[in-house]
């Protein structure tokens, strides 16, 4: 792990350091640099449509490639170009902004990073294989299912999604740890900067929020690969539970995008402004009831699917409740420049435009949250016009911020300003051109998702128009890439605080040194360097914070918590799909009372929480440093851990030799789903018990080291309970 | 159909149980701020609503929506307006040693499960039916939902600190109590099985279910109101209570408090 | 066709959308230009200072009265939502029984073109809709494959149609006229003509339309018995055809017969019912208009006008499309 200075001049060439750095500094650049080469690619790809639209009857690209087109556009939008950016900044800032030395697992960060190219690359391979995913990035089932779509495309994008997720979980767990456990001292959770606070927020919503898609993607990999029926009607499968699942992930990811926009704002206009943000609770608090809140929207995307009146009536009233905490960021914001003195940077024009934009599409977002409105304006350009202001007019607009902000702290060279402005106006331009008119064209009655239109009086024009901005918006990029080519080797030299910023990252040196800090600034208050310029306005004399208490928990313990709750999550959805595939009476086949052995079960189930029992009596032992009873005890985790599998080893043989395969019916698929998922789980405990046991040998695990093995604890132990809700919703059948 | 004077159970059992409530609080508190005194008033006259009012008569057997805000009255409302109602320094005088971390822990847990499982526990079809026809078994249920409420609350809002659970923590908890209370409640929504079986085939003694029933309010839909019950008026008092953390958190309604450093020996570790 | 069918409805409950719409678009100027305003002055207000202004870290107090004016707002947005919902959303599974409701339609989308079923006759109808003016119509909407969404944006709200799980929405038409309906879910390659038509007719022309639809189907019917040949072998059988003999013996023999209906010959509904298709306004769910012609170019080459599409090129001659062509006009 021996890095050199991390942007020194005499590795910057060096591009094997690059690839097995584990520097979160390193890794958060390499996050961005993928995230602005996918946003050419997805940028280009956007092109293609608005050029194919761009005249009524245009037969520029085939339909099948228009469609292969807009479902590339999104998928690579969200998971390639939003995630990895904000994943990047993430890791680059906050552990400069809380004075931390790195992330809390620096090597885990490297994999969840590489991750994603393996996933990209496994997405867009698919075009190799002649047949790009082309259901939508959403996918809808049963268009998705293999009757309809046969070719590998959509299995292509299951896996790269797959892949991708692991990735983004596993570095948003990282950043959840980092939080909580790396700040510096002084620096209590209430007074972490607004970046830190909101992007910890994320991270915790990206936990959260995956592990839905992860489920529905599985289901739909066993449909297509072993022949279930989860998402078929026609053999039984429900089309809407597709629905419910991508949108229970759909939704919140709208706001894994929408915090981080909000995080980097609420850093840009205070200190373009010179004051600080003003009511700094509400605007953490209410990020924190957005992510709440954000779980229980998601059948918004469903008004039109016939949901029945209760259902629509309670989403419409959610959907119109999370529209407060944002307002209050609005409110916030703007009384944040009521009385500043403003600097017109590149970076405050962008988050200003941000602002005015994103309330546009947030008031077109309460049009959709009535409900009848929603009838009408759903799956038009009035749609497309809404989301595109939120994620392009809002959140691409605050990346252009962040990256003008944080560039020279990132490089050590300032962007060019005159180039950044003309960036600017061209891109305010050609956004408000695309996507303003598209509002029109909704009303106009233009679906989505079309390839071509009749020629009716007003599409051609407003078509013309939207693809016409388009170019200049490919231009203010191309002037961005210019830019920063060009202030690489030539910028002004930033110095460690260009801007007067407030917060611990303009503290140390630009690019920060490998340690991050020399030294810290003393944290009173939420604004550290801001104190340490201003010592008779010091924020700690006038605005009291609460202390740190020094408090921080065990990193190992927080990360193995934060797993477990996703992994909670994916099994309840998980068993949600087995109840609601087996709660009907109709099912031909064989069900849980005719195929399964209770007893027999129940037995096993006796030995695996027994082996709860055991892997707690061995952690007894290694606190008391007893390592031969820790051994033995381990040892006996491990034997009962094995028999379980056993045991699920005969069961399945049993059923198989039966005839009870996954595709036999619906029962069948739920049962191999559910039972296998948590054999894997199992089997993965066992393979880190197996690890644990030879580091206890090797005299590596000792009393000293026991927050590790408790957090494979919290892991084992969750491992148990899982298997009590499946023993107990699948063989004892609560639900009947 | 409030005026139908049948549907008002005015010989309920629950004055006895308001009477020794009242009896007990005034008794053991004397001279109490008018806000603790309006607490106790809230929460008796929520208990009142839950029996006497047609709420607790259609809840007998007749309309499982009315069963479902019945026990959302008991498990959530009263017992947070009985507990919002104790004095802080009265009852932790009480205690003249803080209790240790482990009960404080133990609380904790004992809450969640109590104030999740009780739902979960009386919505068992067969528990559900049993508990609604049988009167007896009917008054347990009533008072675990109360004693569920009460353990489940305290963490939250109760007036020992000492095993109050910190803002963090304690969103944690709401959030994953108000997940719990989500799944059934969707289950019960969306489900087409019957899931409390008295109530799909109730006996009519008034002759309302008909006219009821003609103007759609059949089982179904009145089962899926209960669903939806369950799942939204829960939802948004965990919210509401997340807020009141957050305020805590943040200090931001009493800036008075934050002049130095609280004793922080009982933190508790599990933040996340 | 109106220019904005969205600002134009033509039924009790289009209009009643709209002017929800309305009143929601109001709300948001209102608040975009009270937001954006504030905005413009605090710019304003600051651009010219270079000092630093004061440290203020807000109010709870402000906050808090802040949000009351967007609480009242959600709220009012609220309630004219649920009662919207209410009126409309309240299509019953159950068929009523009373008079005005006599008539059922039965929507099923495929991929990509829509089948229409009326509850009140046996007609089966393709990507057109024949309706009365003032009849509040129940529709039953089905797929028979992917989702699809049916939606008619001058009459009625969009309503998906879902394999598996059908819908039910009203449909009440109060000018007679043309209007245009399409899908509005993306449902695979050729979602993009997926359209139909709505003729709204007056009540006694639609009965009008209704018998001699009736009557056509079954003088179709008869006349393809009629034509010869009736077997499969005729092709083979070296007799002289009359054009649209010749044509009936094309369709037999190239396969039409095995996803599209002809009263009288075939039932299948994986292609359009082909009764009746001069009497049709449009070819391939939108991409033609119908006409001797253009029905000719389609037989032609069906994967230029609309590729992707079900139907397969069947690599016809010009002499076998103008019979396929005359016998379909007018079996």
């Amino acid at each position: 792990m021996l890095q050199p200075d991390s942007l020194g001049a005499d590795s910057r060439r060096n591009l094997f350091s690059w690839i097995c750095s584990v520097d979160h500094k390193r890794i958060g650049i390499m996050y961005m640099l993928l995230a602005v080469f996918f946003l050419l690619v997805g940028g280009v790809e956007a092109l293609l449509i608005r050029a194919q639209l761009a005249v009524p009857k245009n037969d520029l690209v085939s339909p099948q490639m228009f469609n292969q087109l807009f479902t590339l556009h999104g998928t690579t939008m969200v998971f390639l170009v939003g995630m990895p950016v904000f994943t990047g900044f993430s890791n680059f800032i906050v552990p400069l902004m809380i004075g931390a030395k790195d992330v809390a697992f620096p090597r885990l960060n490297a994999m969840s990073f590489w991750m994603l190219p393996f996933g990209a690359t496994l997405l867009y391979f698919s075009f190799f294989t002649g047949s790009a995913p082309d259901a939508g990035w959403f996918s809808y089932a049963p268009l998705s299912t293999k009757p309809f779509s046969s070719l590998p495309g959509v299995d292509y994008w299951i896996i790269g999604l797959a892949v991708m997720g692991i990735g983004s979980i596993s570095g948003a767990i990282n950043i959840v740890a980092t939080v909580m456990c790396c700040r510096a001292p002084g620096m209590s959770l209430q007074r972490v900067p607004l970046f830190v606070w909101i992007m910890f927020m994320q991270a915790i919503l990206i936990v959260i929020t995956i592990p839905p898609l992860n489920s529905a993607i599985s289901m739909l990999l066993i449909d297509r690969m072993l022949g279930a029926a989860f998402f078929e009607p026609a053999r039984g499968g429900s089309a809407l539970l597709w629905q419910h699942f991508f949108w229970m992930f759909g939704h919140p990811e709208v706001y894994v995008f929408a915090l981080p926009a909000f995080a980097i704002v609420s850093e840009v206009i205070p200190v373009f402004s010179r004051k600080p943000i003003y009511g700094y609770a509400f605007v953490a608090g209410s990020s924190t009831i957005i992510v709440l809140l954000s779980y229980t929207v998601w059948a918004h995307h469903m008004f039109a699917v016939g949901l029945g009146m209760g259902p629509n009536i309670f989403f419409a009233a959610a959907t119109l409740l999370i529209a407060l905490p944002t307002g209050v960021k609005i409110f916030n914001w703007t009384a944040t420049l009521w009385g500043g003195s403003i600097r017109f940077t590149t970076a405050m024009l962008f988050a200003i435009a941000f602002l005015i934009q994103f309330v546009v599409g947030g008031l077109t977002g309460i049009m959709f949250a009535t409900v009848p409105v929603d009838w009408q304006l759903t799956d038009t350009y009035f749609v497309v016009a809404h989301f595109h202001y939120v994620l392009v007019g809002g959140i691409v607009f605050s990346l252009f911020a962040a990256t003008f902000y944080w560039f020279p702290k990132i490089s050590g060279r300032m962007l060019n300003e005159k180039l950044g402005k003309l960036q600017f106006w061209l891109w305010l331009i050609g956004f408000n051109a695309t996507f303003g008119i598209q509002h029109l064209l909704g009303l106009m009655g233009m679906p989505r998702r079309v390839y071509t239109y009749d020629d009716n009086p007003g599409w051609a024009l407003c078509n013309g128009i939207s693809s016409a901005g388009a170019v200049f918006m490919a231009a203010g990029t191309l002037v961005l890439v210019w830019n920063i080519l060009k202030s690489m080797k030539s910028g002004a030299v930033a110095g460690n605080n260009p801007w007067e910023g407030f917060t611990l990252e303009w503290a140390t040196t630009s690019p920060p040194p490998l340690e991050n800090f020399k030294e810290l600034p003393e944290i009173k208050s939420r604004r550290p360097v801001w104190d340490a310029d201003h010592p008779d306005l010091a924020d700690w004399k006038s605005e009291k914070t609460p202390e740190d208490r020094g408090h921080r928990p065990a990193g190992a313990k927080v990360a193995a918590w934060s797993f477990v709750i996703s992994e909670a999550i994916f099994f309840i959805l998980l068993l949600v799909s087995y109840v609601v595939f087996n709660s009907g009476d109709e099912i031909e086949g064989p069900t849980s009372e005719t195929a399964l052995d209770v007893s027999r079960t129940g037995f096993f189930t006796l030995i695996l929480l027994s082996s709860s029992l055991t892997f707690w009596i061995a952690e007894r032992c290694l606190r008391r440093d007893k390592i031969g009873g820790f051994k033995l005890w381990l040892g006996l985790t491990i034997l009962l851990g094995c028999v379980f599998i056993g045991g699920q080893v005969w069961e399945y043989s049993g059923l198989i030799s039966n005839g009870i395969t996954v595709n036999r019916n619906l029962f069948a698929s739920t049962f191999f789903t559910v039972t296998g998922f948590h054999g894997l789980h199992v089997t993965g405990g066992i393979i880190v018990l197996g690890i644990m046991y030879m580091l206890g040998r090797l005299g590596y695990l000792t009393s000293k080291r026991t927050h590790v093995f408790a957090a494979v604890g919290v892991y084992w132990h969750f491992v148990d309970v899982v298997w009590i809700a499946v023993f107990s919703i699948i063989y004892l059948d609560v639900f009947k | 159909m409030m005026l139908i004077p049948e549907l008002w159970n005015w010989d309920s059992l629950v004055w006895l149980a308001i009477g020794i409530i009242l009896l007990v609080y005034f008794v053991t508190f004397k001279g109490m701020p008018p806000l603790r005194r309006f607490a106790l008033g809230l929460g008796v006259a929520f208990m009142a609503v839950a029996f006497v009012s047609p709420i607790g008569y259609l809840a007998n057997g007749y309309v499982f929506s009315a069963h479902m805000i019945q026990h959302l009255l008991m498990l959530l409302i009263v017992p947070l307006c009985l507990i919002l109602a104790l004095p802080k320094q009265r009852v932790a005088s009480w205690f003249s040693d803080t209790p240790k971390p482990q009960l404080a822990k133990a609380l904790v847990m004992i809450g969640w499960i109590g104030g999740v499982g009780a739902m979960w526990f009386w919505h068992v079809p067969n528990l559900c039916s049993v508990s609604t026809q049988n009167a007896s078994i009917g008054l347990l249920r009533d008072s675990s939902f109360m004693l569920a409420g009460l353990v489940f609350w305290w963490p939250i809002f109760g007036p020992l600190e000492s095993t109050r659970l910190s803002p963090p923590s304690g969103i944690v908890y709401l959030f994953s109590a108000c997940l719990g209370c989500t799944l059934l409640g969707i289950y019960i929504t969306f489900t087409n099985s019957i899931v409390c079986p008295v109530f799909a085939q109730s006996v009519d003694s008034l002759g309302i279910m008909a006219s009821l029933q003609a103007a759609g309010f059949t089982p179904m839909v009145d089962q899926n109101l209960g669903g939806l019950l369950m799942w939204v008026p829960p939802c948004t008092l965990y919210v509401g209570a997340i807020i009141s953390l957050l305020c805590r958190w943040y200090k931001v309604l009493d800036p008075e408090t934050i002049k130095g450093p609280v004793a922080s020996d009982h933190e508790p570790a599990h933040l996340v | 066709m109106s220019t904005f069918p969205l600002l134009q409805p033509a039924s009790p409950e289009a209009e009643a959308i709209f002017e929800l719409f309305i009143t929601v678009v109001l709300i948001s100027l209102g608040i975009f230009v009270v937001v954006t305003g504030l905005i413009v002055i605090a710019l304003w207000r600051g651009k010219a200072k270079a000092d630093t202004p004061k440290q203020e870290f807000g109010s709870s107090k402000s906050e808090i009265f802040w949000m009351t004016g967007p609480i009242l707002i959600l709220v009012w947005i609220f309630v004219i939502t649920t009662k919207l919902i209410l009126t409309t959303n309240a299509v019953p599974k159950i068929q009523p029984t009373d008079s005005t409701h006599e008539l059922e339609l039965h929507v099923t989308g495929h991929q990509w073109w829509w089948e229409i079923q009326y509850g009140d006759s046996s007609i089966v109808g393709a990507n057109e809709i024949h309706l009365p003016t003032g009849k509040r119509i129940r529709v039953k909407i089905e797929s028979a494959d992917v989702i699809h969404s049916f939606w008619i944006p001058q009459l009625a709200r969009k309503m998906d149609a879902i394999p598996g799980h059908p819908n039910y929405i009203w449909l009440e038409a109060t000018k007679e006229g043309v209007y245009e309906g399409r899908c509005a879910e993306y449902c695979g390659t050729q979602h993009t003509w997926m359209k139909f038509k709505v003729f709204v007719t007056s009540p006694e022309e639609y009965e009008k339309w209704k018998q001699e639809a009736t009557a056509a189907d079954k003088t179709t019917a008869q006349q393809v018995a009629k034509t010869a040949p009736d077997g499969k072998d005729a092709s083979s059988s070296g007799a002289k055809l009359s054009t649209k003999e010749a044509g009936k013996a094309i369709f037999l023999s190239e396969g039409c017969i095995n996803c599209h209906a002809l009263e009288g010959l075939s039932t299948p509904s994986i292609g359009p019912s082909l009764t009746r298709i001069s009497d049709r306004a449009i070819i391939g769910a939108g991409v033609l208009k119908n006409s001797q012609e253009n029905l000719g170019r389609w037989l032609k080459d069906p994967q230029t006008y609309k590729p992707g599409c079900k139907m397969p090129d069947f690599n016809l001659t010009d002499e076998q499309v103008k019979q396929l062509v005359t016998f379909l006009w007018s079996p």
